[in-house]
């Protein structure tokens, strides 16, 4: 299946490294530790101590500093090795399986698994004599602990969040599902950074063919490294020009757990704390894990008000703009009024007015994000109130717009996840201005051509506006309203139906039986 | 097949609901008041039978050549040459026909919203949003009209209830003054709208699920039947006999609307599902024209037709009438007599038809008297 | 498909380019909040435009420092012409700004031009896009452009003024969609308030006063045929069902003084009946009332006293319908009071042959009354002391 080559080495050298790297081992040891120097020449973090096992055999122990536990080598495998033996002639092969107190040897057979085991941090141990290494399962690194993920905070729920580890975030997502049918595929995408992505689902949940799909997407994909699962989004999204994310991003244990649940796919990318949840479709960006947490109510509630938020942050400055200038009849005279006599001093025209103030706002988020956080809070409320205090005592914006465009910024952080709130800060400015050019008709062909676009976009086979379009009348329980648990018997509908239960029906609570008053 | 999408026979009941509803809702209750007075409420009850007929006879030709359009089996039934010349007629009135709705759309914002703004960028700019859909396809257009339904639906009834305080039911009264006919006159200028139903003949062959064409055809045209009712019934209830003054009396009924001062000038939201329901009724009979002329040429895809079509009606749209006692002179004709759209609605399906029954017959024959 | 995107990007930049054609700033606008409409005595046309005038320091009006508040903040200019657009059009040439219609609330016409008649002035509002259908009507007794360009001492405009009088519905209250509606009648009879001034007050200037409706204009044909009084106005009020507002004063027989009460509901309903040839009207009222004053010694807790209230009451309200009657009817024979109407609705096919000659036959129209008058409560004060 994988006809490429792993590793890419650099081809102009005079040494045939990529040769070298695909030939198996050798039975002699020196001719190993020559290919391997060679290798590794001039990695001076890679370590090689070469040593004498029961004062006969020769061996030679490779390792990366800093990547491996060396106080465990030292303990379980040098020690006990290079004790004495009354054997005259030993078994190598039996002796490491008799001294090395190692949970996870693997044996080596080529050169380049001996480079792949040798850079996720196993020391490799090389025979004199024996065609065969051993990597040795002493990797150990630094990392960060499990801390709860500052994009995605939630008032009610685990605190837990991935972490930049693979091995750490697969185990998290075990930990919640015990069952043996949670898969995990394992694929390497990079040529340099051979990054281990992981295709996690649910067996007998998922649909094969989406997993079929997912894996040879990810498979297509040959680039020199993978540092962030954006890399991967990028590459296999349905159409990339839009500015959807047409795949979830999620730092939190429980999100993907659910997700699994429901039949998708998470694709786990080493050295990310963010996952991949795939296929996704609109109305479950603005979904929050903590909307299952919370009482159905409260949780429907809350959709509504995000809905009601994200049209405010779509469409607030564009109908203030198009109000003031176009259809100054539907403002009460009143209000218009006073509108009138704030804006009687401004030099801009409502459309200039608005543009300015938005992109004032957008650099004042963009610069509070990128601040160090010692200035960063500082900088925000100053700006934000310096900079609209002085603009309209200099006349240059009037108030409702500073209110305006205040609303507008505390709207856009409504939306649960950033992603999504993304494509509709950029959006707001071309509607502004047809706004401007149009008035309401303007702002009406602006979320038309959206909407047209978002029911063009599929991701992996799912109609992006479903449950919407097509209708899903089954999955709308889930959609603009979170349905009381108890209700929530189906599985969202992806592209098959696998699995079409979650839950026995039935289950309302009630108490069960009249307690009398005794 | 050209076109590789499928839409359930609910989205093409949605679909086909905006076709008929979208410029229905505004124009109508003027068109019909004309007639029918304070009965315009009762004329939509008389034209249902006509969309139900109209749907009908396009199911029945679907029966027979379940897996062709119009374009399809009219050279099945009429051989190539009659068949080509029927689709070219089709064709013909499908363009006048989309031509006069964008002129009319054009028309009216120009006259209400941006009386300054040139009408072809207001055309141009709709028709371009149209193309983008078309270009879509079928599925594109069935999930967008799916989503701007319950949009259109809740906002229409928003406005109905807030011009409940104004209401008052002596402006409907007498019922039926001058007995059954002026509403009866009334329907049928209804019948250019009715008739329209007949381009559900593009949809069938697309349908997953292809038996409840029928039953949701029904439930397109009842739905139009009720809403077209209501509107009517609101609109003579607050204006009385003042209609015949507005040209879009919903419009201006949304503009009377005041409540506690402040929710008051809401033709912006009428405004809003109009455009919403415009968009889609363009978008429906553009794509059949697409669709219906790709087949003709015999292509194999219709993506390429997009923007020279588009183009066309947007010429034409523009040049269709002078002014607009000239295009109101149309109407009035349109609204008195035979339609085009009747034609390509109603008239060539039940021709096809009966030829497609009298040659089965024939063959039914033919066959007998083999066996004998 | 890149092609598309490339057209996309042209068609979109070319929209967007080439300018905005209907975009008014609001600092190039003036908004008209109310309009007088006046006949001069050589025949010619006035508009009388009352305007908000920007107060341009409001930008630097953060907490409420502003001053002008309560100061005089309208503009008012008039226009000629031989038509309401010329006049509209002389306007604007001396206004340098956009004139703003839209939020045009009252509208006032001088007793002159509503004689020779409001019809064609009225097509002009209509067919304008932008008057609102609610906008309140008036006639005034003087010049329009005097009621304009009064400053009130409380309200902001002297069009707000107009607007609070008709809003309070004390006496007549007819929208431009009213005025239309009575104009597109059977009857073709028409009913607006009138205005006038109040005279100011002693040390005053003379403008620094309100305006003020106490009568009403009856119009037949769209042409002005005279004016009742406010007594009159609450009559037709009364059988157009509109009433919302009445104090009525009785003074009992063998009673020794007033006894005032105010209306709490009152419906009405006209019930047409056509007996050969002869036309009579029911005119059916129900109202409760509530006691506000009692100058009496009776002690109203009484069944019995409550009773002949009521039936004073009835008996009030009948006398001043009837004198409605003898005023409406019988001297300016204009059906305001939606006769034909009635008729129309309830006998269609009669009205038919009635309709033709109904101005003739409307005087002849006999009415009875059938009136239901009920105290609900007798107030506080029980027992006079």
């Amino acid at each position: 299946m994988f006809n490429r080559k792993k590793f890419k080495f650099n081809r102009n050298k005079e040494r045939q490294i990529d040769e070298e790297v695909l030939k198996p081992l050798y039975s002699n040891l020196e001719k190993n530790t020559e290919v391997l120097n060679f290798l590794y020449e001039d990695c001076s973090d890679v370590i090689f101590r070469s040593f004498v096992i029961a004062d006969q055999i020769k061996a030679q122990l490779v390792y990366i500093k800093g990547m491996s536990n060396i106080e465990e080598i030292d303990s379980n495998v040098l020690t006990p090795l290079m004790q004495q033996t009354d054997q005259k002639s030993v078994n190598p092969r039996l002796l490491i399986e008799q001294r090395v107190s190692v949970a996870e040897i693997t044996k080596i057979e080529s050169f380049d698994t001996c480079v792949e085991q040798l850079s996720v941090g196993n020391p490799i141990l090389l025979l004199d004599g024996d065609q065969q290494g051993y990597a040795l399962g002493l990797a150990k690194w630094e990392k960060r602990a499990i801390e709860e993920p500052s994009g995605e905070l939630v008032v009610r729920g685990p605190r837990e969040g991935f972490t930049e580890s693979v091995e750490v975030n697969t185990s998290l997502l075990r930990r919640k599902i015990k069952s043996p049918q949670l898969k995990m595929k394992t694929l390497k995408v990079g040529s340099y950074t051979q990054t281990t992505i992981m295709i996690t689902y649910i067996q007998d949940l998922s649909d094969e063919t989406l997993i079929e799909e997912i894996t040879q997407r990810i498979k297509r994909i040959d680039i020199d490294g993978i540092l962030e699962s954006g890399y991967i989004e990028e590459l296999i999204q349905d159409n990339s020009y839009s500015p959807f994310p047409q795949v979830l991003v999620t730092e939190r244990p429980d999100t993907a757990v659910s997700n699994l649940l429901e039949g998708r796919v998470v694709i786990v990318v080493d050295g990310t704390p963010f996952v991949l949840i795939a296929p996704t479709t609109f109305y479950s960006l603005f979904q929050s894990g903590e909307d299952y947490y919370h009482h159905f109510i409260i949780s429907t509630a809350t959709r509504w008000l995000r809905f009601l938020f994200l049209f405010i942050s779509l469409l607030l400055p564009s109908l203030y703009v198009a109000v003031i200038t176009y259809h100054q009849e539907m403002v009460p005279t009143t209000l218009l009024l006073t509108m009138v006599d704030s804006r009687e001093a401004i030099p801009f025209p409502a459309l200039v007015e608005a543009l300015l103030m938005e992109i004032t706002f957008e650099g004042l988020r963009e610069a509070g994000l990128r601040l160090p956080k010692q200035v960063g809070a500082a900088v925000s409320i100053v700006g934000a109130l310096v900079i609209g205090q002085a603009a309209v005592a200099a006349g240059l914006v009037s108030d409702p717009m500073v209110m305006v465009v205040a609303l507008t910024g505390i709207a856009s952080f409504t939306i649960p996840r950033y992603n999504i709130a993304i494509p509709f800060r950029l959006l707001r400015f071309p509607i502004m201005l047809l706004a401007g050019t149009f008035g309401l008709l303007g702002i009406m062909i602006g979320l038309l051509a959206i909407i047209i676009h978002l029911s063009t976009l599929r991701s992996f086979g799912v109609p992006y506006l479903s449950p919407m379009a097509p209708m899903k009348r089954r999955d709308l329980k889930d959609t603009l309203i979170r349905a009381p648990l108890w209700k929530l018997n189906t599985r969202p509908h992806l592209t098959g139906e696998y699995n079409k239960y979650r839950q026995s029906s039935n289950q309302k609570p009630f108490p069960e039986k009249e307690s009398g008053e005794e | 097949m050209i076109e590789k999408g499928k839409i359930s026979a609910s989205q093409m009941s949605v679909m086909m609901y905006h076709a008929i509803i979208a410029t229905g809702i505004l124009f109508i209750p003027k068109t019909v008041f004309d007639a029918a007075q304070q009965d315009i409420w009762i004329s939509p009850l008389w034209a249902f039978p006509l969309g139900l007929l109209s749907v009908y006879i396009a199911y029945k030709l679907h029966k027979l050549y379940p897996d062709d359009t119009i374009m399809q089996y009219s050279e099945h039934i009429l051989g190539v040459f009659f068949g080509k010349v029927i689709g070219f007629i089709l064709l013909l009135l499908l363009y006048t026909s989309i031509s006069v709705m964008v002129w009319q759309y054009g028309e009216f914002v120009v006259s209400e919203f941006l009386p300054h703004t040139p009408k072809y960028v207001v055309i141009g700019m709709m028709i371009l949003l149209c193309a983008f859909a078309v270009h879509g396809g079928l599925e594109v257009i069935g999930r967008l009209s799916e989503m701007v339904f319950p949009v259109f639906f809740l906002l229409f009834l928003v406005i109905v209830v807030l011009l409940l305080p104004d209401i008052e039911i002596k402006r409907m009264l007498p019922v039926m003054e001058n007995g059954i006919m002026p509403s009866v006159k009334g329907s049928l200028a209804l019948y250019t709208w009715f008739a329209q139903f007949g381009i559900i003949y593009f949809f069938f062959p697309y349908l997953t699920n292809r038996e409840k064409g029928m039953k949701w055809g029904g439930i397109s045209v009842l739905a139009v039947t009720i809403t077209l009712v209501l509107t009517n019934i609101i609109v003579i209830l607050v204006f009385g006999r003042v209609t015949g003054n507005f040209t879009a009396p919903l419009m201006s009924a949304a503009r009377y609307i005041s409540i506690a001062e402040f929710l008051s000038h809401l033709e912006a939201i009428v405004m809003a599902i109009w455009i919403a329901g415009t968009f889609i009724k363009i978008c429906v009979f553009y794509y059949a024209l697409v669709l219906g002329t790709a087949q003709w040429f015999n292509l194999s895809n219709y993506r390429s037709l997009v923007l020279p079509t588009g183009f066309l009606i947007g010429v034409f749209a523009i040049q269709a009438f002078l002014n607009s006692a000239e295009a109101s002179e149309h109407f009035h004709e349109v609204s008195h007599g035979l339609t085009d759209t009747l034609v390509y609605g109603l008239i060539i399906p039940m021709f096809l038809l009966s030829i497609a029954y009298i040659r089965k017959m024939k063959i039914f024959k033919q066959k007998g008297r083999e066996k004998k | 498909m890149k092609r598309l995107k490339i057209i996309w990007l042209i068609g979109i930049s070319l929209f967007l380019l080439t300018g905005c054609w209907d975009r008014r700033e609001t600092n190039d606008l003036w908004v008209v909040t109310g309009v007088g409409l006046d006949q001069t005595e050589d025949g010619e046309i006035e508009v009388t435009v009352e305007i908000h005038s920007p107060n341009s320091d409001g930008g630097e009006g953060m907490g409420g420092e502003s001053s002008q508040v309560g100061g005089n903040k309208m503009i008012h200019q008039t226009g000629k012409g031989i038509s309401i657009p010329k006049a509209i059009e002389d306007l604007d040439t001396q206004l340098p700004r956009e004139i703003l219609w839209s939020h045009t609330k009252a509208i006032v016409i001088n007793k002159a031009l509503a004689e020779t008649g409001i019809r064609e002035e009225l097509d002009f509002l209509i067919r304008h896009p932008e008057p609102r259908l609610r906008s309140y009507v008036f006639i005034s007794e003087g010049s329009a452009k005097d009621i304009m360009a009064l400053l009130p001492p409380l309200e902001r405009s002297s069009s707000e003024v107009l607007i609070e009088l008709a809003k309070s519905e004390v006496l007549m209250k007819v929208t431009l969609f009213d005025l239309m509606e009575m104009l597109k009648g059977e009857s073709d009879a028409a009913i607006l308030p009138m205005v006038d001034k109040l005279p100011p007050e002693e040390g005053e200037q003379p403008l620094e006063t309100n305006a003020y409706i106490n009568q009403s204009a009856i119009l037949k044909n769209g042409k002005m045929v005279g004016s009742i009084d406010d007594r009159l106005t609450r009559g037709v009020l009364w059988f157009r069902d509109e009433i919302k507002e009445a104090t009525v004063t009785v003074q009992p027989e063998n009673a020794d003084g007033l006894i005032s009460m105010n209306l709490i509901k009152g419906t009405t309903k006209l019930i047409p009946e056509i007996d050969g040839n002869q036309l009579k009207m029911t005119v059916q009222i129900e109202t409760i009332d509530d006691v506000i004053q009692n100058k009496t010694n009776w002690d109203l807790n009484e069944i019995e006293k409550q009773r002949i209230l009521e039936k004073e009451l009835a008996e009030a309200i009948e006398t001043r319908l009837t004198d409605t009657l003898e005023i409406v009817q019988k001297e300016m024979k204009a059906d305001i009071i939606e006769f034909g109407e009635e008729f129309r609705r309830k006998h269609p096919e009669q009205w038919k042959g009635i309709k033709k000659d109904w101005e003739e036959r409307f005087p002849s129209v006999e009415v009875t009354f059938d009136i239901e008058a009920k105290i609900l409560r007798t107030g506080q004060g029980n027992v006079p002391w």
